[in-house]
Formats: structure tokens, sequence, C-alpha cells
């Protein structure tokens, strides 16, 4: 039997987090649910794998020149992370704020904005708009470096209102126009090179240069605009203050946060508790942790209602499953390919398909995605030489009567040791059926590898391709 | 040219940049430089780690001074005879031996410098004379080879066909221990000095391997280091260092006090001249740019600035020194070395 704590911890670490192993899961557990929101939501040193080893070993880390490799480079912090909310804060942000590869040219400056949102997504949300506005691959990917004085380029300005903040129907196009105008001469450090660089792809002579905001006074449009109802000579941050100020801001932040952390859908009950986050929003002067910490509050998002209430993404699949195998804990050849498997089940970090994001929840799932995920998955966690596994083998045995388990409790302890996982009856009755094949378990004198370990194995493996793995 | 600093017993003046990045599998560049050595004939042979996308690329270049690119050789990516995966650094012994490390493979190769594969030696392993992670290497007088054997926190002595002679130093940050050590240097008194990397220190041992001395400490102030990757020592006993986490070089006294620090000032190579050549939109956008920028406080780390300042050195790996007291600075990222000619 599943205790309520162990379960109910386990749920909030797979939305705060990518899951966790019971080792992990166990030191949470001694913090109480209230002590565990406040650690993720406070993540202070991340431990995670030091840039000068990754450096060393990488090269193509080192210098951040091609996707693959920087895409891997934030992998790894992904996996190694002792704070994992402050990579899935990123992670939100980089769906929701989405800037993509194939304009840029420039993973470097996609980093350096993953950074921002690991600096400044937890914090207040007009700070956080006012950085994502001078951040430079935002700068270039939406055409703000070609947002003049004399001739505006509203490409920004339009999704800062519809797609970053307040969503569509709540400002009219001439609040496009005045939002346009009020970033005329944000832009990016020598522009006009780094952006020539940018369109011809050009890694020449000595690689890529790095990007960094500039503000150009004599091409900003200093002049009266009215935006929302407000009249005044608005600069960028006076604008983003307004929108602040917006209660469908705080309705549109409040439902995506609520989507990624709580529930693909919104049931009645989850719109009470967006308006409690809204409210929230308000009360705390913008800041998302409080807003956050209002959700996982909640007693819907602690009721069996928000379990297993969202399809994993393929980053929370992929270093869910490496976190729980317990791998790539130094750096080691191979990790971009692990990268790369994450863009075949149709997120490939720091390349959203467009300014819009990923389409998330159930479109995860398509048929070729599947079988990337479920062998994916399968083949990590059935690895038996992985520190992980290895832990998992242990706990079994330290758990059996004398060394022996019987097949149910086979089925049932890999279970819980994998999340716990809620499996339907039908589910548990296949792993069951799987596991009775060659009778009761003997661990008794087991030796890596061995046919008793194989058994384990395959029955991790089984699990990792249900139906219920893929949810989180 | 200029004169980048002063002291009154040394001085460096900066000469040029040769290299340009290469993006293919073989030709005119360097992809993911990691160390370079100078031959006796002024042929300059750069050792191309490559990143995964270009593995197969893996090579030594040859190039000379006057930026003439000479060709390059190797087997490409394996564990074949010849081929490499991760190698780290080179060093050129009697007869034109030249020496290749590789960290994955655990081994050392021998090519000759026509682009001969000659042999290999080396073990996983952490008996006399296996290796683990073999990282930097250089030659004594008596043609013996110096490897820095990573993983094992020691540094081992081979003849110049693998046998090994002597072996010392243990994991720790005490006298004659080592956290992930990198580079070593052979001084004109046959001394050796390690790259002690995660000890941030420069370790000097006898040729027997007596320790003798440790220099530096960790930080970004004059005579500390940030992961020190590579050690070179001249013929007056000045010691080069790449402190590569502060993205600069530095130069000892031989008694091991701070002289002066490099911070780069790359200018456009003859291969890049020809690039803009045939690119002028680029080169007229590039001439009114400001290539050296203020940047915001969180960009403010050595790496995030040499990310962004192209002149200044970027991945700083390898000093490498020739006989005319030309100073080599090999830089990973930028995929090109700056020469330093010593006044």
């Amino acid at each position: 039997m599943i205790s309520n704590d162990t379960a109910l911890m386990a749920h909030l670490l797979r939305r705060a987090g990518f899951g966790a192993s019971r080792d992990e899961l166990e030191r949470y557990i001694e913090m109480g649910y209230d002590g565990a929101v406040e650690t993720l939501l406070n993540p202070s040193d991340p431990g995670n794998m030091p840039d000068d080893l990754i450096r060393r070993y990488h090269v193509e880390q080192s210098e951040l020149r091609d996707l693959a490799g920087s895409a891997a480079y934030w992998m790894y912090r992904m996996i190694s992370t002792t704070a994992p909310m402050e990579e899935k804060i990123a992670l939100f942000w980089h769906s929701l704020f989405a800037t993509g590869y194939a304009k840029l040219n420039q993973a470097r400056a996609l980093l350096n904005q993953v950074d921002m949102f690991r600096r400044s997504g937890l914090e207040n949300f007009e700070d956080l708009l006012v950085e994502l506005s001078k951040d430079p691959a935002m700068i270039l990917w939406l055409d703000n470096n070609e947002n003049h004085g004399e001739a505006i380029n509203e490409n920004y300005g339009r999704e800062l209102l519809e797609l970053f903040s307040m969503g569509i129907g709540n400002y009219t196009e001439d609040d496009v126009k005045e939002c346009a105008r009020a970033f005329t001469g944000w832009t990016l450090g020598n522009a006009e090179y780094m952006s020539i660089r940018a369109a011809k792809d050009s890694i020449w002579p000595y690689g890529r240069i790095a990007w960094h905001f500039e503000y150009r006074d004599k091409d900003h449009d200093d002049g009266e605009k009215t935006f929302l109802g407000e009249t005044g000579r608005f600069n960028g941050e006076e604008i983003i203050s307004i929108i602040c100020k917006q209660e469908s801001t705080a309705r549109f932040l409040s439902t995506r946060l609520f989507e990624f952390f709580a529930a693909d859908e919104v049931t009645e009950a989850g719109e009470k508790v967006i308006a409690e986050m809204m409210a929230t929003y308000f009360s705390s002067g913008y800041q998302v942790r409080d807003v956050l910490r209002t959700l996982f509050h909640s007693d819907y998002f602690k009721s069996e209602d928000a379990r297993f209430a969202r399809v994993k993404g393929p980053a929370e699949m992929v270093v869910g499953a490496i976190r729980m195998a317990g791998n790539y804990q130094n750096p080691a050849l191979g990790i971009e390919k692990v990268s790369n498997t994450m863009l075949y089940m149709g997120q490939g970090l720091l390349q959203p398909p467009s300014v819009e994001g990923w389409h998330e929840g159930s479109e995860w799932i398509n048929s070729g995605a599947l079988v990337e995920r479920v062998n994916f998955a399968a083949k990590e966690l059935s690895n038996l030489k992985s520190p992980g596994v290895r832990s998992i083998i242990d706990r079994l045995e330290a758990s059996s009567e004398d060394g022996v388990l019987v097949p149910s409790d086979l089925a049932d302890r890999c279970l819980d040791l994998l999340g716990p996982i809620q499996v339907s009856d039908e589910t548990r009755s296949v792993l069951v059926d799987y596991a009775s094949r060659r009778g009761d378990l003997d661990l008794n004198s087991h030796e890596p590898g061995d046919d008793a370990e194989q058994r384990v194995g395959n029955m991790l493996r089984l699990v990792a391709a249900t139906r219920e793995y893929q949810l989180a | 040219m200029s004169t980048q600093t002063q002291s009154p017993s040394i001085a460096l003046e900066y000469v040029k940049t040769i290299g340009i990045v290469n993006n293919g599998y073989n030709g005119r560049g360097f992809a993911n430089p990691y160390d370079t050595v100078v031959g006796g004939d002024g042929r300059i042979f750069v050792l191309n780690r490559c990143d995964p996308a270009r593995a197969s690329a893996i090579r030594i270049g040859v190039c000379n001074l006057e930026e003439e690119y000479l060709g390059e050789f190797g087997r490409g990516n394996g564990s074949g005879d010849g081929q490499f995966v991760w190698v780290v650094a080179m060093a050129l012994g009697s007869g034109g031996r030249l020496y290749i490390t590789d960290e994955y493979n655990n081994r050392v190769t021998a090519y000759d410098t026509a682009g001969n594969y000659l042999s290999h030696w080396g073990v996983a392993g952490s008996g006399d004379g296996e290796l683990s992670g073999p990282a930097g290497i250089a030659i004594d007088s008596s043609d013996n080879v110096i490897v820095v054997d990573q993983h094992n926190s020691r540094v081992q002595k081979f003849t110049n066909d693998g046998k090994v002679i002597a072996t010392w130093g243990s994991f720790g940050s005490g006298e004659a221990q080592f956290n992930l050590p990198w580079g070593a240097a052979v001084d004109r008194d046959d001394n050796i000095y390690i790259a002690d990397w995660r000890n941030d220190r420069i370790q000097k041992f006898a040729n027997d391997g007596q320790f003798l001395a440790a220099y530096g400490e960790s930080g970004d102030g004059e005579g500390q280091f940030q992961r020190p990757t590579s050690v070179a020592v001249d013929s007056d006993g000045f010691i080069y260092v790449a402190d590569w986490g502060n993205e600069r070089v530095q130069v000892l006294s031989p008694d091991g006090s701070f002289q002066f620090l490099l911070r780069g000032e790359a200018t456009v190579s003859k291969w890049a001249e020809d690039y803009f050549a045939s690119n002028p939109e680029e080169k007229a956008e590039r001439d009114v740019s400001n290539l050296k920028p203020d940047l915001p406080p969180h960009l403010n780390t050595p790496y995030h600035i040499s990310s962004q300042t192209e002149p200044y050195f970027w991945g700083p790996v390898s000093v490498t020194l020739d006989q005319s007291g030309r100073l080599y600075v090999t830089e990973t990222n930028r995929h090109r070395f700056q020469v330093y000619q010593k006044r």
C-alpha cells in the first residue's frame, strides 16, 4: 500500500521537478509537504554538474556554437541539479516565451535567456517582462532590432500582449502600435553586424560572438502614447507596468502556470484555483513564486484529481528517466544523442516550433513519439549497471521476505519505486501475469546482471512501457 | 603591434593571430584546437579536438608562421591504430616523433611529422604504466615522455617507446598530490611542471619526481589561477600559464612570482582577411562595430566577457614556446592561436 505522504510528495516532485528516485523522495518527505514546497520554490545551491568539468571534456559545450551541444548543456543541468524547480521554471518560460535557434543561429544567446529564466523566473513578473524585453535573443527573434523611432515594427509589441502577458481580445490594434512605439530603440549591441551574421549563419572568422542588450536613445520614439486607456510619454518599462496591472494578465499567467504545473485540462475545480492564483498575483505584487505557492497548497493540487493529470513533456520524460536511473552524473560521450532523442519525441530544447511554443498535453503523443518515449524510458530503466537501477534492486531485496518476492510483490514494488505510479487494474494484471510466468523471484545471492536481476530489469522495462508511466 | 605589458625583466609583444574556424572535415582552419607544437623547421602542428558533430574530422593541422596552410594528418575518429576520440595534448620528441594523448582511448599515439602513424601505447587502468585519462605531455632532455595521468592523479614517465620509468602523485591538494591535473612542461634543467587543474596551481618537480615547489592559488587576482590548463617554461626560466578559467595567460618569474598577464588582442588573420574579401557586406558592418563592448552585470564573468569580446582569449587551453622566444596561445573556442614575441 502506498502511503499518501509518499504519493503526494512524488506528485509534487513530478510537477516542481522531474520526478524523484526513492532516495530523493525520502529526503523531501523528511521536510514535510510545506517544507518541501518552500525548498523547491526557493532554489539556492543547485549543486549541478560544474561548468568547468563540462567545458573541459565537451568543447562543444564550452563554445556553445551549435544547437546539439547547447541543448545537451542544458540537459546536464536538468539531470544533475538538486534544485529541480529552477530548471522546471526555466522550461516553463522557455515554452511560453518561446525563442528558437532556427532564426537566430546563436545558441549562446538562447542559453543566456535560459539563465535569465533561472535567475528571475520565480520573481516579480513585471521585472521578468522587462528582462525579457531586453533579452537579445528575444529582440532578434521578434525583430525588435527593426523597430525604429521613425518606422515601427509591431512584432514584439504584438506578441508581448498576445502571447506573453494578456492574451488576444484584451487590447486593440492601436494598443499594439503604441506598445511597439514604446520599445523603439531597444536593441542589441552591434545590432547590424549581429543581424547579418545571424541571417547568414556566419561563424566566421572565429566562431560566434555572443549578444548583449543596448538601448539607443536616438532611435527611441519619446512622444506621447495612449496605451490601454492611459496616456504619457511611455517607454517600455511603463508599458509593462500597465500590462501587469490588468486582470487579463493575472488570468493569463495563472492559467498558463496551472496548465504546466497542475493539469492539462482546466476543470471547474481548476478554475477556482486559478482565481485564487490571480488574487495572489495582485496581493503579492506580481510574485510568480507566491502564485505557485498558492497552487501547490491548493486542495485541488493535493487531490487525486490532479495526480497523473498531465502528459509528461519529452524533457520531463527523458530527464526523469535519466535521473531515476542515476546516469550522466559526470561528463560523458553521448549526451548530445540523448538531447536529440528529445527532439524525436517532439521537443528539441532551444528549438520550439514557433513563437507559440510547443502544443503540450495530449499533443505530445503520436505514434512515432510514443515509440521513442517507451523505448527510451524502457532502455534507461532496465540497464542493470545504472546506479539508480542498482539502488532499486537493493531496495527490492531489503523489502523482501528472506530475499524472495512473490510475483504480485515484484510488480507492486517496482511500480512503487518508479513513482509511486498508480495504474489501472488491467495494467497491474498484465504486470503480475508477466511476473508470474517465472514464479517467485529469489534475490538471494544475486550477482550483477544475473538471471534474477534480469527479471527485475524486465519488470522495470515493462512498467516504463505502461500508459500510466507516460503521465506526470 | 604593441607591447601589451612591461616588466623590468620580460615583455611580450603581440605578433599576429593565425586561424579561422573550420566547419568542415578538412582544409584550412581549425576545429576546437586543444594544443599547438612548433617543430624545429618552423612548421606549426595544431591538434584539433573537434566537437561531436565533426568528430570524424579529428586531425592534426599543419601551418607556418607565414600563415600558409600546409595540410593535415590523422586517421579519423575511433580506437583503431592512429585514430582518436578525445585528444588533449601533443609533444615533439627526438627524431620528429609527435606524441598525442587521448583521454578517451587512454593511450599515447605517435606520428612522425610527415603524418605517418608510428605506434601507440597505453591501456586503461591504474597499475604502473596504465593510464586513465592521459592529458598533458612533455619530453625531457633524455627523450623520456612525461604523461599526466589525469584520473589516476599522478604523473608517469615513460621511455619513448612506452616503457614506464617512474610514477608519482596521488589524489589530494598537498604536495605532489593532484586533482584532475592537465598540462605538463619541462624546463632547461629537466624539472617538470604540472598544471594541477582543479587545485588551481602549478607544481614543480625534479626530474625524478621530487616535489620542489607549488605556485598559485584559487582566484582571479595576480598570481591566482582558475583551472590552469597548460604551462610552458622558457630558457630564462619564466613560467607561462594558461589561466583557462580566467580566460587569460599569466607569466611568472622563475621563482613563481607574478610578472604580468595577457588578456588577448587578436586581430584578423590572413585566412580571416580572405573570408572578408569575399564577404564585404559583413566586413563593412564589422568595421563599424564595437568588438570590446561594455556588458550588463550578469554577463560580467571572464567567460561571458570573452564570449562577447572577440579579441580576447576565449578558452586559452594551451601555451607553447618555440626556439625563437615566441609564445603561442591556443584558443579552443575561437579556433585560432595568438602569437607573442618575447623581448
